[in-house]
């Protein structure tokens, strides 16, 4: 195979080939670079290529193995990470002008999990200014593969740019209120938020404490599963991480979801936010599910309207906490979106926190209610497809105050449950659409096991986007 | 509840040490009122009796 071809092979099937030692790490990751310095001008996907150190790792990767010693599957798989995890030695920006020179001298968790696992980092993704904004971008704005012209969704924007436009093979995004899923439906892609809990937060910048969460974005469900397993487990230095075992999701891909029960929530199917050619598709991905042999059924969860505002108030008024000094001390040096944010998380009356914090418990019954009778629920991740990049505009009136009331997937923040978003089709214009899946607390394994399934039986993930082929 | 003004919006701010000025004020302002609008419409039953409890503890 043609060195410049590896790129369009899946992790998965990468992964395979360097065990096999049919494929070298040293030739992927030099195929990786040598795309990432031709190509990443039109993406804006990388803050910074750890050229050296990539190289560095693949010839380790490569020595180790041929002596016998593959660690697994993520062993010499080049991956790309989000700029708002720590990284020893190499910048980490946060997206921020604030941290432009911030060297840390520790790994961030995931990072260190997946260099014990023997993955190749190629660099440090893009992301929102902080990622706690969805499209405000204080360096340059990545690209979405399926359209230069759109957003590639945010916050971990860089991240999907990379995996779409075949700049990594797989990578690691951080998902508050949807960070995770939203550029993993606009850029074609699979993306998980894990249950929190599973994966460290140690070394990654604060968004929400109780919403955080680190997960994979990856071309297929397969990628997903050997990247979350990498990085799931417990750590110490995250007191709230599970200590339970983490399971084998790639044995999870059984292929089969007879006799799983599955919810489809109408409010957020029949909702005006969601374009019409957007329901179509989604709901023929569900016609697939209902073919494949699971029982599905309508399913009403009306405090789910109200996530958008009771997310909407801890995503300003935790980060604005978690900012203060700069707030006071730096506001110049934030963008539009986030001095907006910032400051009104700055003056929100406390009792309106507590209310909304009291919201969620409810809204949080709710969900595990429904998942007490349905292995999974699913409706769109968002309503619309990748929307055209503009500058960030002014808030001119109360309506005009969230840029993201289209995007349904903090529900599953504030329950603190997994979701997962994969590729259904394609909207009128050719834009990617996402069917969310989200499940009980722990239940990755029935994610994957949806997600691979209805994979299997279609060909989304396959279709390669306008901007790369 | 009314929504607030924009002297309402400083004097917030002069609360937290913060000296809010235009352009973000009026921005602020919009931002403020449209989730205190949404989280006063919100009045579920059983609302009074919830603890605002933000997580559940993972598994051991």
């Amino acid at each position: 195979m043609d060195k410049s071809e590896l790129p369009f092979l899946s992790a998965s099937e990468l992964s395979g080939l360097i065990a096999s030692r049919e494929v070298s790490p040293v030739g992927v990751t030099e195929a990786y670079i040598d795309r990432i310095d031709s190509l990443d001008f039109k993406f804006n996907a990388y803050l910074t290529v750890t050229r050296e150190m990539a190289m560095d790792a693949a010839r380790e990767a490569e020595q180790e193995i041929a002596a016998g010693r593959h660690r697994g599957p993520m062993h010499g798989v080049p991956v790309a990470v989000k700029d708002q995890f720590n990284s020893a030695g190499v910048r980490t920006t946060g997206g921020s002008r604030i941290l432009a020179d911030f060297v840390p001298d520790e790994d961030a968790a995931v990072i260190a999990n997946l260099k014990q696992a023997g993955a190749v980092l190629l660099g440090k993704t893009n992301l929102t200014e902080f990622a706690i904004t969805g499209f405000s971008h204080r360096y340059s704005t990545p690209r979405n593969p399926w359209d230069l012209n759109t957003y590639a969704g945010g916050s971990s924007s860089g991240s999907g740019a990379a995996t779409g436009a075949r700049l990594c093979a797989t990578s690691l995004g951080e998902d508050t209120g949807g960070s995770i899923r939203f550029p993993a439906t606009w850029c074609g892609l699979v993306g998980l938020r894990p249950t929190w809990g599973l994966v460290s937060r140690y070394g990654v910048m604060r968004g929400v404490w109780s919403m955080d969460t680190v997960g994979p974005i990856s071309r297929t469900v397969e990628d997903a599963a050997i990247t979350l397993n990498a990085i799931a487990g417990h750590d110490p230095r995250d007191s709230h991480t599970s200590t339970a075992p983490v399971p084998d999701y790639r044995a999870a891909l059984s292929g089969s979801i007879s006799g799983l029960r599955i919810g489809v929530v109408t409010e957020h199917m029949e909702s005006d936010l969601v374009e019409a050619d957007v329901r179509r598709t989604v709901g023929q991905a569900i016609t697939v599910l209902g073919e494949l042999g699971a029982t599905v059924e309508e399913v009403s969860l009306p405090l789910s309207a109200l996530a958008g505002a009771v997310s909407g108030t801890l995503l300003a008024v935790e980060p604005a906490n978690n900012h203060a000094k700069w707030v006071h001390e730096n506001l110049s040096d934030y963008g539009h979106d986030d001095r907006i944010l910032l400051l009104t998380g700055s003056v929100m009356p406390a009792s309106y926190y507590n209310k909304a914090q009291k919201l969620r418990e409810l809204i949080r019954r709710q969900v595990l209610e429904a998942l007490g009778k349905y292995d999974a629920l699913v409706f769109p991740t968002s309503g619309r497809t990748a929307q055209p990049v503009e500058d960030d505009p002014a808030v001119t009136s109360k309506a005009t105050s969230s840029r993201l009331p289209f995007l349904f997937t903090r529900l599953f923040n504030l329950a603190s449950c997994p979701a997962m978003s994969v590729p259904c089709g394609f909207d009128d214009n050719g834009m990617p659409v996402g069917l969310q899946i989200g499940g009980r607390p722990f239940s990755e394994e029935t994610l994957f096991r949806i997600g691979h399934a209805y994979e299997q039986a279609t060909d989304w993930h396959m279709r390669l986007p306008t901007a790369v082929a | 509840m009314a929504d607030l003004s924009r002297e309402d919006i400083q004097a917030l701010g002069r609360a937290v040490g913060l000296d809010i000025q235009e352009p973000e004020l009026t921005e602020v302002m919009y931002s403020l009122n449209a989730l205190l609008e949404s989280l006063d419409a919100i009045n579920p039953p059983g609302l009074e009796n919830v603890e605002p409890l933000p997580i559940i503890l993972p598994p051991a």
